[in-house]
């Protein structure tokens, strides 16, 4: 039984790490946009795409597979889906800014559309799952008998550095106080001018970047990766940034967290609890929404009448 | 729009013409798309009618204009569109692929009339239509396969209990707003699907087969329909029932939109602290919108199931209900017959495009993404109401 | 004359800031009051204490007899309070005749099944509610009945102040709330609704009015009864002669208006 419970901590602080991570991409755009970026879950999914490619790509150019490609290659996943969120901002999103809430939500859902039918056409034999590898491997240390593995550290260890790198850009540094002014209250923002391109841009990079490594963990956790993964990780990503309070950082991890917890306690401790994690997962959200309706951390605001 | 500018008022035998006319080229123009075949011809079709639109945006009072001679003679208006509808079949012929198309389109006409309550009238997001659609068809088929009742029993048993989780889906509402209440009804719509793609009563993912076909004074709807010595496809009898179901859908939504509910709905939908301050119930209203959608939803989820005969979770993803709010969003928030020339155009369209077949989601997501861009309002936007008789 | 809204002790606090400090007043059937004070004084908060869009923190508010403290909003219009908004919020994308009716909603009964299936009845109280709304639109000053098809959100400003006044009149109330009505009128218009009021008053025997203002030529209209509060307190109450002439509120108000200017 306690090595079950380890075991099952470890596996929840993994999931919870990958889905904070995607969280904090729909918290940060949420914050100073206002809009849902519903495809963020599809944006950051491209990310393993990208890095197969480039994988192969350099291994047939330059011979023999070497682990120094798979590096490169994320890298260079991580910066084009960096790139790809800026370019949806500049093109699509960015005109719904000041559109009701509505319209920007099917927007963007048919926006997910799209990537994920772009990614199924465009890459090859697109419609298949594509073996992902574990980034890395073999066993760190074990916790009274359990065996926890370097890619758990990796995961963890990657999560903590980037919250980290968050919290210092946004509160250090002159770009990242402005994109904190500009979510935290935007009517402010909006009378201080801080509504230049920069702002979005830098959100979108950073959001996506962020979500393009949660994308590579997560086919790497689950050892492949398909076009339409984009979908659920974008469904628990948003749930987990709305149940910790959209906008908030510590939220999006506390939301990451309690998503992964309910999807691992219904693994565990109920019979056939794997075919119904969505519906704990789910309810949860709903249970949540109903009690605390601007989220755990969320601030709700009284309007001004 | 408005009535500063009224355009001169249509004498009664211009009127009447002009609504036989309009609707005949309506159906026109339907069973040209129906029959097109291939990408020229789809292409040339599509090209008139973007024409179309663009000379009701350009002389917006050739729209007015034709509204007020249907307005003003209804009973030809009525009794042309009963004629359209009723010989349509005979038309199409033995065509069963062009009927299947229009009893879906048809469906998803009652769906999208059912989330204008909503989204139109009141502006609340719902992404579980999909779900309320299930919920009708699964209900109905399990009373039908399990206990042997008849269609026409299931029909309001199946629309209650849709009614039920629509109010159900809607206490949240009363709570959460915009962003928050649409994850809400998002979790519902996925909890729903799971729940059919999981529990074994529900037939798991390869869901419920051998729904048997309903039948009217011992006429089975399997069989073909035979009406004055011709000879129509099977298909046709549940065409009739979907038409009868649309009528049903409109008469409702009519009703609604000219009473002081639809008006409360609206008042929400414009400002719902002032609302509260005349005195409307804005949490109740708001409930009630999710149940009437709910409950026009499963009616349409029903037929779906008896024509089909065959229902499985996949048939109500959160996809479905996506394509739904798309249909009221391009055809015309809060306007009825905009969301059914939405729902026609959303159904067919993508069908006929069978060149590119495979990028039909491609296609329906770049055409979204645009026409929330460049025609927010839809392609009908939404009308003032107009009192006795004023133009 | 006997009590229609009272006022006992009622505090309202956000967080630390307190809006309304010990509040007490009446106010009864058939006369008018008006409340001035500076921007922020909290007489905002009072109307919407009063119609239940917050709830106090403390005290109790009577109307027509029953306790309203803390009922919801569409229960108190149902028992006669109507108001208007500072920043009018119209329902703009719906006609001026709709608005209207709208704020008939408390006056009328159609539910969904009635609207369903005994149209003929639904159609009838609508018929009823655009005459009701004509006349009320034709009654007051300016021409919203020759507007009455246009959406509320192209109104000139003085029309949509008049346009909050049909609306909250078409609930036919016993008490009414007016949140700075003349904002955004000029000399004439201003005018034009103090005898509108005047008018309603003589109409409507019964009808009870609230009126913040910072105008004074609409105060000194009515000026049988003013009260002013300064940081959610009441400092002063009588006569409008008597309150301009307090030093408290020659300091809070006028001192601070001044000093603004």
């Amino acid at each position: 039984m306690a090595e079950l419970l380890i075991q099952q901590s470890v596996n929840w602080i993994t999931l919870g790490s990958i889905y904070a991570l995607l969280a904090i991409g729909f918290s940060l755009i949420f914050g100073i946009l206002n809009v849902i970026h519903f495809s963020h879950g599809d944006v950051a999914m491209t990310a393993p795409f990208i890095a197969l490619a480039a994988a192969q790509i350099l291994a047939a150019s330059f011979g023999a597979f070497a682990p120094a490609w798979l590096v490169l290659a994320v890298i260079a996943a991580v910066l084009a889906v960096g790139m790809i969120g800026v370019v949806l901002d500049r093109v699509v999103i960015r005109r719904f800014r000041d559109a009701p809430a509505m319209m920007a939500l099917v927007a963007t859902v048919a926006l997910g559309i799209v990537i994920r039918e772009l990614i199924r056409h465009l890459y090859p034999q697109g419609s298949n799952p594509h073996a992902f590898p574990r980034l890395v491997s073999g066993v760190a240390f074990d916790i009274a008998g359990v065996p926890v593995n370097w890619f758990v550290l990796l995961v963890v260890g990657t999560t903590a550095l980037l919250v980290a790198l968050l919290f210092v850009f946004l509160r250090m540094t002159p770009l990242g106080l402005r994109i904190r002014a500009a979510s935290e209250d935007r009517l402010v923002a909006r009378m201080m001018g801080i509504r230049d391109h920069r702002v979005f841009q830098a959100t979108f990079f950073i959001a996506s970047s962020i979500g393009a490594i949660a994308g590579l963990l997560f086919a790497s956790y689950a050892g492949v990766t398909r076009f339409d993964f984009g979908v659920m990780a974008g469904l628990l990503g948003f749930s987990a940034a709305v149940i910790g309070g959209l906008g908030s950082m510590p939220g999006a991890i506390i939301g990451g967290l309690v998503i992964a917890g309910i999807e691992v306690l219904a693994q565990t401790f109920v019979e056939d609890g794997a075919s119904y994690r969505l519906v704990f997962v789910f309810v949860l959200v709903i249970v949540v929404l109903v009690f605390r309706p601007a989220g755990l951390l969320g601030r709700t605001t009284m309007e001004k009448v | 729009m408005g009535g500063s500018t009224s355009s001169p008022a249509p004498r009664t035998a211009t009127a009447a013409a002009l609504a036989i006319l309009s609707q005949l080229c309506g159906a026109a123009l339907l069973y040209a798309i129906l029959k097109a075949e291939g990408t020229w011809h789809v292409a040339g079709l599509l090209a008139l009618l973007g024409l179309g639109f663009y000379l009701l945006e350009r002389f917006p009072w050739i729209g007015d204009f034709v509204t007020a001679s249907l307005a003003r003679v209804p009973l030809v208006t009525m009794a042309t569109a009963a004629v359209i509808v009723l010989g349509f079949p005979f038309l199409v012929g033995t065509n069963t692929y062009v009927l299947h198309l229009l009893i879906v389109a048809q469906l998803y006409a009652v769906l999208a009339l059912a989330l204008n309550f909503q989204l139109g009238s009141a502006n609340i997001p719902n992404f579980a239509t999909g779900a309320s659609y299930g919920i009708g068809a699964y209900v109905s088929a399990l009373l039908a396969l399990n206990l042997g009742m008849s269609f026409w029993l299931t029909l309001p048993i199946a629309a209650l209990a849709a009614t039920l989780f629509g109010f159900i889906i809607g206490i949240p509402s009363m709570r959460t707003r915009d962003t928050y209440l649409a994850l809400v009804t998002i979790a519902f719509g996925v909890v729903v699907q799971q729940l059919l793609n999981n529990l074994d009563w529900t037939g798991g993912p390869n869901g419920l087969v051998g729904i048997p076909a309903p039948s009217l004074f011992g006429h089975s709807f399997a069989s073909p329909l035979q009406v004055f010595g011709w000879t129509l496809p099977s298909q046709a009898n549940f065409y009739y029932l979907a038409a009868a179901l649309v009528v049903v859908a409109i008469v409702t939504a009519q009703r609604l939109h000219g009473s002081r509910i639809g008006l409360a709905w609206n008042a929400l939908r414009a400002d719902e602290i002032a609302a509260k301050a005349q005195g409307i119930n804005v949490a109740w209203y708001k409930v009630l919108a999710f149940a009437v959608d709910a409950f026009l939803a499963a009616f349409a989820g029903t037929i779906y199931a008896f024509y089909v005969s065959y229902i499985s979770p996949d048939n109500f993803t959160f996809l479905v209900s996506v394509t739904i709010m798309t249909m009221v969003i391009v055809g015309g928030m809060d306007n009825i017959f905009g969301v059914i020339v939405g729902a026609f155009l959303l159904t067919i369209l993508p069908e006929k495009l069978r060149a590119f077949s495979d990028y039909r989601l491609l296609f329906f997501g770049v055409v979204v993404i645009g026409f929330l861009m460049i025609r927010p309002q839809g392609l009908f936007p939404q009308r003032l109401r107009h009192y006795g008789g004023h133009r | 004359m006997s009590v229609l809204l009272d006022i006992e002790n009622v505090t309202m606090r956000f967080g630390g800031l307190v809006a309304l400090d010990d509040v007490t007043f009446s106010i009864e059937k058939g006369s008018v009051l008006a409340v001035i004070g500076p921007n922020g004084a909290g007489k905002s908060t009072l109307f919407n204490v009063v119609t239940g869009v917050y709830k106090p923190t403390a005290g109790r508010v009577t109307f027509d007899g029953a306790d309203i403290t803390g009922k919801p909003t569409y229960e108190v219009v149902q028992r006669g309070i109507a108001r208007t908004f500072q920043a009018s919020r119209l329902f703009s994308d719906l006609s001026v005749l709709d608005n209207v009716i709208i704020g008939m909603h408390t006056r009328t009964k159609t539910g969904v099944l009635k609207a369903l299936f005994r149209p003929g009845a639904s159609r009838r109280e609508m018929a009823a509610c655009v005459e009701k709304a004509e006349t009320l639109l034709r009654l007051g000053s300016g021409d919203l009945y020759e507007q009455r098809y246009r959406p509320a959100g192209t109104l000139a400003q003085a029309d949509r102040r008049r346009l909050e006044i049909a609306r909250a009149l078409a609930s036919q109330p016993k008490l009414l709330l007016l949140d700075e009505p003349s904002v955004g009128m000029d000399d004439t218009e201003t005018d034009a609704l103090v005898a509108d009021i005047a008018r309603l008053r003589s109409e409507h025997p019964e009808l009870s009015v609230i009126l913040i203002e910072h105008d004074m030529r609409v105060v000194e209209a009515f000026p049988e009864r003013v009260m002013c509060v300064d940081y959610g307190s009441l400092i002063a109450e009588g006569g409008f002669a008597a309150v301009r002439a307090d030093p408290r509120v020659q300091e809070a108000y006028l001192g601070k208006a001044a000093a603004h200017a």
